[in-house]
């Protein structure tokens, strides 16, 4: 039975237009897959003409191969690498372990196309790093424009998503339960093997079908670094299907999606499972495990090595190329860097009323956009607060449809919905639309956020005034949301970052007026201007950094 | 009057039977305690009188209006019943000062700022925290906070209070002092509570009347003296007070009293008579029950009277126990010196033995 009557009206209507707003793309998308032209064009017929033509079209089928093959390979480099750091700095006496974890987890708050503009600039044919290589070696001993090389970066780049569930896991293993291994004389790699690495084994399962399911989303690296050697994936491939047949081949469109929709949805389900089952050993937790960190000794280099080399390689070399690049006029072989300095692209920045549009808008979907976001994902979550139902488990499902919908996609899917509602129209060119868009996308990660702030709440306090006499609604305003209004904080912050990094979710929206960074750094990498890309994204960065920042200061947990 | 009844209640939590058909009164101005071992839905009965579980079959009544009734459909939100709760967490919301914490239940009621404040300072000032209004709930003690929970549920003078175990979060020796003061409390304010506690001292000295649960139905119910006194079931006598427990065979019956063959019994060992609580069969298996205080060193052999051997003596301060074996028969009883290592006789007062 439930412990509280709610006020069942208010919560169902929550839900029901969460539903409807999570719904309507997905299915408008669904609905033009099965028809011959666009589905505002007057005459309109059902056909699978568009399934027909996608699957068999070989440039699909590849795309389709080359995907899977990056989400195996980033698996692979991602979950042991992952594993490694994670029980580095959580199990061990590492140098520096303290300082290092934020930094470890910057690249999930950095956008997948700056980085890769960073690995371009900085590794590329002709990069800062790739000239000293090639004069020393005689030739440049990687091309991170192969599949390799994507697979290579996107591996690395992903290496934060399984330290994050790994690490949390290793946390909540009691040190007892290795001290006794010590004690019944298994060395300490023995133990890390024998009885850490199976307490995490839910974790690290649950970080590597995550990953996959990331690999199969991935948009920007690919994008940057697949396209010049003609490498596509699901999701460059319905980039590029945009404008395929002169006018936008709406239908087409539409049957891609649903193909990645088909493959993200089971993983997405996959997910969830894999998640409650790692629960049973997050439960072990509750107490605060006790642990004392394991003597590296002479390993303890080796480790630091290890580490410092994963940083240098995807955080460091990015972050500095770009760097580099925005404050130099001209690179190339025989130049001298010294006598390039320049602030000129930053300047540059200011002749683009658009860029300038897009730093402001940027800036205003993050702070505003991501406060309304957090109030939105408040009312949602507090809708199932408490209550268990069949509306409840709906909701759990409906947060896990946009989970699915990797950003490019539910962009497409939300601008059609403008496009299809009549008096939604006026809308589509404002930043409103990407609001929503952006709202939408990342649900689930916000509700999970807020949720995790209202499973602090003990039950009694909010009994206590329900007994007192406040109703359902008094006690939402007067005590539950009072007492997680420092989660909300955070979850602000956190909300701003990746707003601000998002850069798929804008792009079909984008337009005069919805310009946001990301979109436009998409945008610009069609015209190559390496120049004003290099500024946008310090830019970028920067506005991330200070997010970053603000949160370790006001010591926001990262890990959602 | 009943202020509160309680006919036939029925409530299930996660698909278990957790009350089966509990009923109860509280008069005005009356205290009663519900008393149980662990599990045995004290604080689910609470609870449903509060409006925060839900039963599926009986009736609450709150000063002669329906609060709950499974068949007139009738259930009133907790916010709707205008009681005073305090848990056993206390629960005194962090984010707000002890003047709030007290103040809200009034402030929700519309109370003017003026006599908001009025009411609020005295209800502090009788719990002895008038001074300590503007601070937080973690700046309080243990003790401290226990009483911002009481005037919290107080302040607005609900016509029943009910506490869960309100005293168990403290240490043995604030326990009594808060025991004496919240029952000079009640007293003074002509408050009715219904009280849970696991603890049947507790019970006794606060509660006017017992209601012993067990496994979800009333075991039995009663004034202290009789719960302590004439308790019905083995349960009963055994929850109460500290017990010595006899295994034996029914050997006579007679005028309401049994004669007990105790396990081990020698040929010229005396019966022992007690009061019979049960219908028994004589030669069946039977329980003897005796409250520790009612066992008696003995100078010798006598009616009722057992040889045993002293295990220990224990020193309590105000007295001693001690330890006696014989075979499978353990007797612990009180005495004023320490006892010679050895045989004793000890004297089991035929009408302060019940057999069950
Ligand atoms: N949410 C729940 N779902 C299922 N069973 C529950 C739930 N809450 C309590 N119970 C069960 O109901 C029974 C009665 O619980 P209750 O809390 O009323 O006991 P209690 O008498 O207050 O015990 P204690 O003295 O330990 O506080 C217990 O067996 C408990 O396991
Ligand atoms: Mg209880």
């Amino acid at each position: 039975m439930s412990t509280s009557r709610p006020q069942s009206w208010a919560r169902v209507s929550v839900i029901l237009v969460t539903a409807l707003v999570v719904l309507a793309p997905l299915a408008l998308v669904f609905y033009q897959s099965f028809l011959d032209n666009p589905f505002f064009a007057p005459k309109v017929q059902f056909t699978l003409s568009a399934y027909d033509f996608v699957l068999n079209d070989e440039d699909f089928h590849s795309a389709f191969l080359n995907s899977l093959m990056i989400a195996t390979g980033m698996t692979a480099i991602a979950v042991p690498l992952g594993g490694l750091l994670a029980f580095l700095i959580v199990r061990t006496d590492l140098p520096g372990r303290r300082w290092i974890e934020p930094l470890l987890l910057l690249p999930v708050f950095l956008s997948p196309v700056v980085l890769a503009f960073g690995y371009v600039v900085a590794a590329g044919p002709v990069g800062f790093l790739s000239l000293p290589a090639e004069s020393l070696f005689g030739f440049v001993p990687w091309d991170i424009y192969s599949i390799y090389g994507l697979v290579l970066v996107a591996g690395l780049t992903h290496v934060p998503h399984v330290y994050l569930y790994a690490s949390s896991a290793l946390r909540g293993v009691s040190s007892d339960l290795e001290e006794a291994a010590r004690i019944g004389g298994a060395g300490p790699w023995r133990v890390a093997l024998d009885v850490s690495l199976p307490m995490v084994m839910p974790a690290l399962l649950y970080s590597g079908v995550l990953v996959f399911f990331l690999g199969f989303e991935l948009f920007g690296l690919p994008l940057v670094l697949g396209d010049p050697q003609g490498i596509l994936v699901m999701s460059t491939y319905l980039y590029k299907l945009t404008n395929l047949l002169g006018t936008p081949s709406y239908q087409l469109m539409a049957v891609v999606v649903v193909a990645l929709v088909l493959v993200t949805f089971p993983l997405v389900i996959l997910q969830r499972r894999l998640l409650r089952q790692a629960g049973k050993y997050v439960t072990l937790k509750g107490k605060g495990a006790r642990q004392t960190p394991l003597k590296l000794g002479g390993w303890k280099w080796l480790a630091f090595a290890i580490l410092a080399l994963w940083l240098v390689a995807t955080v460091v070399v990015p972050l500095a190329g770009i760097g580099l690049r925005s404050v130099v006029s001209s690179w190339g072989r025989g130049v001298t860097l010294s006598d390039q300095l320049t602030l000129a692209h930053y300047r540059d920045l200011w002749q683009y009323p658009n860029l300038i549009r897009g730093i402001l808008n940027t800036l205003g979907v993050g702070v505003i956009g991501g406060a309304l976001s957090v109030a939105c994902y408040t009312v949602i979550s507090l809708a199932a607060h408490r209550w268990q139902s069949g509306w409840t488990r709906l909701l759990d499902f409906l947060v896990l449809v946009p989970r699915a919908m990797p950003g490019l996609v539910a962009g497409l899917a939300i601008l059609w919905i403008f496009l299809f509602v009549p008096g939604l129209g006026v809308l589509k060119s404002t930043m409103i639309s990407v609001w929503i868009a952006y709202t939408v996308v990342w649900l689930a990660y916000g509700m999970r956020l807020i949720s995790t702030a209202l499973l602090q709440v003990g039950p009694e306090l909010e009994e206590g005034a329900r007994v007192v006499g406040a109703g359902p609604h008094r006690v939402n305003m007067d005590i539950t949301i009072p007492l997680i209004r420092f989660g909300m904080l955070g979850s602000w912050l956190l909300i701003f970052m990746i707003f601000v990094r998002e850069y798929s979710t804008g792009i079909y929206l984008l337009g005069p007026g919805t310009e946001v960074i990301g979109s436009l750094l998409v945008s610009l990498w069609g015209t190559g201007d390496i120049d004003l890309i290099s500024a946008l994204s310090v830019i970028n960065v920067a506005m991330v950094g200070a997010g970053l920042l603000t949160a370790l200061r006001l010591g926001v947990r990262l890990h959602g | 009057m009943a202020e509160l009844t309680v006919e036939n209640l029925h409530l299930r939590l996660g698909g278990n039977e957790i009350l089966k058909g509990v009923g109860m009164s509280l008069e005005r101005g009356q205290v009663v305690a519900l008393l149980g071992p662990s599990g045995s839905g004290k604080t689910t009965l609470l609870r449903a009188v509060a409006g925060l579980e839900q039963a599926h079959a009986g009736r609450i009544t709150l000063g002669g209006k329906p609060v709950f009734d499974a068949e007139a459909g009738v259930d009133l939100p907790a916010e709707k019943r205008n009681l005073g709760l305090v848990f056993q967490s206390y629960a005194l919301w962090p984010h707000k000062t002890v003047f709030d914490n007290v103040a809200y239940g009034l402030k929700l009621r519309g109370t003017g700022r003026e006599e908001m404040r009025e009411r609020v300072q005295a209800a502090l000032n009788q719990i002895g925290l008038g001074k300590h209004g503007e601070r937080f709930p973690h700046q309080l003690s243990g003790g401290q906070q226990q009483r911002v929970a009481l005037a919290r549920a107080l302040v607005y003078k609900p016509p029943v209070i009910l506490l869960d175990e309100p005293l168990s979060n403290l240490d043995a020796k604030l326990r009594e002092e808060a025991r004496a003061w919240l029952r000079e409390l009640i007293v003074t304010l002509h408050l009715s509570a219904l009280c849970v506690t696991h603890d049947q001292v507790e019970a006794m000295a606060i509660a006017d009347r017992i209601l012993l649960l067990n496994a979800g139905v009333v075991e039995q119910e009663g004034s202290p003296q009789d719960m302590y006194g004439a308790p019905r079931s083995l349960f009963a006598a055994e929850f109460m007070g500290a017990n010595n427990r006899i295994e034996g065979t029914v050997a006579e019956q007679r005028d309401g009293y049994a004669a007990l063959a105790v396990a081990g019994r020698t040929e010229d060992e005396p019966l022992l008579w007690g009061r019979l609580r049960a219908d028994r069969t004589p030669g069946g298996p039977a329980t003897g029950i005796v409250r520790l205080e009612s066992v008696r060193p003995a100078d010798g052999p006598g009616p009722n009277r057992l040889a045993l051997d002293l295990v220990t003596s224990m020193y309590l301060g105000e007295r001693w126990e001690y330890l006696f074996h014989r075979g499978p028969l353990k007797v612990r009883a009180y005495g004023n010196e320490a006892l010679e290592p050895g045989r004793h006789w000890l004297e089991f007062p035929a009408d302060r033995v019940w057999v069950f």
